[in-house]
């Protein structure tokens, strides 16, 4: 929990990231959630516990049999 | 004068004397046809794709090239040239039914003595691989057996990842409790035959009205949360008009409803008469009159050849409801080629129709509202675990028909006394009768 609540900064912009709405797309689909973001410059930063979780399971109902 | 081009080289059987014989895929004009010659019956041809689609391109090269003689169907349980693994394994636990349709692949017996639960525990304990098998329990109408819950619970407790009962859905309709006993007892989810909305169709091939305890069936298996696909079999001048129909009711009795699992009418088991090219509807038509019955709602190119099968046995189609809408996840344009066509597509196949076809655990009415923007993707999770949709077909194989490039490619497996039966080997039966 601690981990959770540390600031996060833009390693370029040295800017505290802030959630916001972030559209990505896979397989010809369009998706936005909050993310992680920097003001400045919009580089995302995905944890990869996010990235184990939805983010494999939105690949996973999306990908052909 | 029309030009005839053999398109593949394959083998069949004579329809009369069911002997192996060499056959060829011919095309004539924009027709394909099923050409073969039995020394003993003559020449027959049968139409296999009437061209509203282009063949070679939805077949995709994932043809065979026999070079010797194949075994089919002398061998199969199975042989070692088989292409494919086993995807579904239909397990038939009684030739008993309570309706008598016109068309029955399985031609019910109601004076047959029923497998004992004792060998059907056998049966079980030999085909089922712990934690990955799908097996359908299938008859003649498993709901006539009282035993059918402990049937079930015999089923998960030796493995079986899910449990599928292939049903007409009238005893599940009239007997609540016997839905719930389904239900408590491990069930999956049902395929319930329903080849249209209204009870004129029902009255032509399942001799009665039908309707309203087909909704009853589809409203007990919701209380219980078991999912229900609806399986129409197509056949002309009855219920080929009704398709859109068939779909627009599937998707309004969603999430109740999983999806529809079209099968046009094949000729083996019992049947009114021989067949006739007249009478057939090949899988090229089912998707051109799905397109149009739905006015473009289900496009051709969201319903995609199979890959754990061969191409010409089925398709696939993969949605999400939303609202009155359906929003497609499959696309020709982008998932073509993404598909694994080698023996982990039965695999794959198995993990895919049962994610949808399974109801989420402790889902209710009110989980299941609708209310959100389907590109968020929480949102969407959540929406495609309880409205993920399918559309589907197989198109079975007859004595007419039957091509041993497309049953080598098989996944959907017949158990019996030890052996794994193609489908449509086992069930095959001479036009003789």
């Amino acid at each position: 929990m601690e981990a959770e609540k540390k600031k996060l900064v833009c390693c370029k912009c040295q800017k505290e990231l802030e959630m916001m709405k972030t559209d990505f797309t896979y397989l010809g689909h369009s998706f936005f959630t909050e993310l992680p973001r920097c003001p400045e410059c919009g580089q995302v930063y995905i944890t990869e516990e996010l990235v184990r979780s939805r983010i494999s399971e939105v690949e996973m109902q999306l990908e052909d049999k | 004068m029309i030009h005839n081009e053999v398109i593949h080289d394959t083998w069949s059987v004579c329809p009369v004397c069911l002997r192996r014989i060499p056959a060829q895929r011919i095309r004539k004009g924009d027709e394909v046809f099923l050409r073969k010659k039995c020394i003993d019956h003559g020449s027959f041809e049968t139409i296999i794709w009437r061209g509203f689609s282009e063949i070679n391109e939805w077949v995709n090269g994932s043809d065979i090239h026999f070079s010797d003689e194949p075994q089919c169907p002398d061998n199969c349980g199975l042989c070692t040239d088989h292409l494919q693994k086993t995807c579904c394994v239909l397990l038939n636990i009684t030739d008993r039914c309570n309706l008598s349709c016109s068309f029955c692949l399985a031609d019910q017996d109601n004076n047959s003595i029923d497998p004992s639960f004792e060998e059907i525990c056998e049966s079980l304990q030999n085909l089922i691989v712990k934690g990955k098998t799908l097996v359908q329990l299938s008859g003649g109408e498993p709901t006539v057996r009282e035993d059918l819950p402990e049937i079930i619970r015999a089923a998960k407790t030796k493995g079986a990842k899910y449990v599928q009962l292939n049903s007409n859905g009238i005893r599940l309709g009239e007997d609540k409790d016997y839905a719930r006993k389904l239900a408590e007892a491990g069930l999956s989810f049902v395929f319930m035959q329903f080849d249209g909305n209204s009870d004129a169709i029902n009255e032509s091939l399942r001799g009665k009205a039908l309707l309203k305890i087909k909704q009853q069936a589809i409203d007990n298996c919701a209380a219980f949360n078991i999912g229900v696909t609806l399986v129409p079999t197509i056949v002309r001048n009855v219920n080929l008009g009704n398709i859109g129909q068939i779909l627009e009711f599937a998707i309004s009795q969603s999430p109740k409803v999983r999806g529809v699992h079209f099968q046009p009418v094949s000729y083996f088991g019992r049947t009114p008469g021989t067949p006739t090219d007249e009478k057939r509807i090949t899988l090229d038509e089912l998707v051109f009159e799905i397109e149009k019955q739905t006015n473009g709602l289900i496009r051709y190119n969201n319903l995609l050849p199979s890959c754990c099968d061969h191409p010409l046995c089925g398709f696939h189609g993969d949605f999400v409801v939303d609202g009155k809408s359906l929003i497609p996840l499959s696309k020709k344009e982008i998932n073509e080629g993404a598909g694994c066509c080698d023996t982990t597509a039965a695999e794959k196949n198995r993990q895919f129709v049962a994610r949808r076809w399974q109801r989420p655990a402790g889902e209710t009415e009110n989980s299941t509202s609708c209310c959100g923007d389907i590109h968020n993707m929480e949102y969407f999770l959540t929406r495609v675990a309880t409205h993920g949709f399918t559309v589907t077909a197989m198109a079975f194989q007859d004595a007419g028909n039957i091509d041993f490039a497309r049953l080598k490619h098989c996944s959907f497996h017949v158990y019996d006394k030890g052996r794994y039966v193609p489908f449509c080997a086992y069930y095959l039966t001479s036009w003789r009768g």
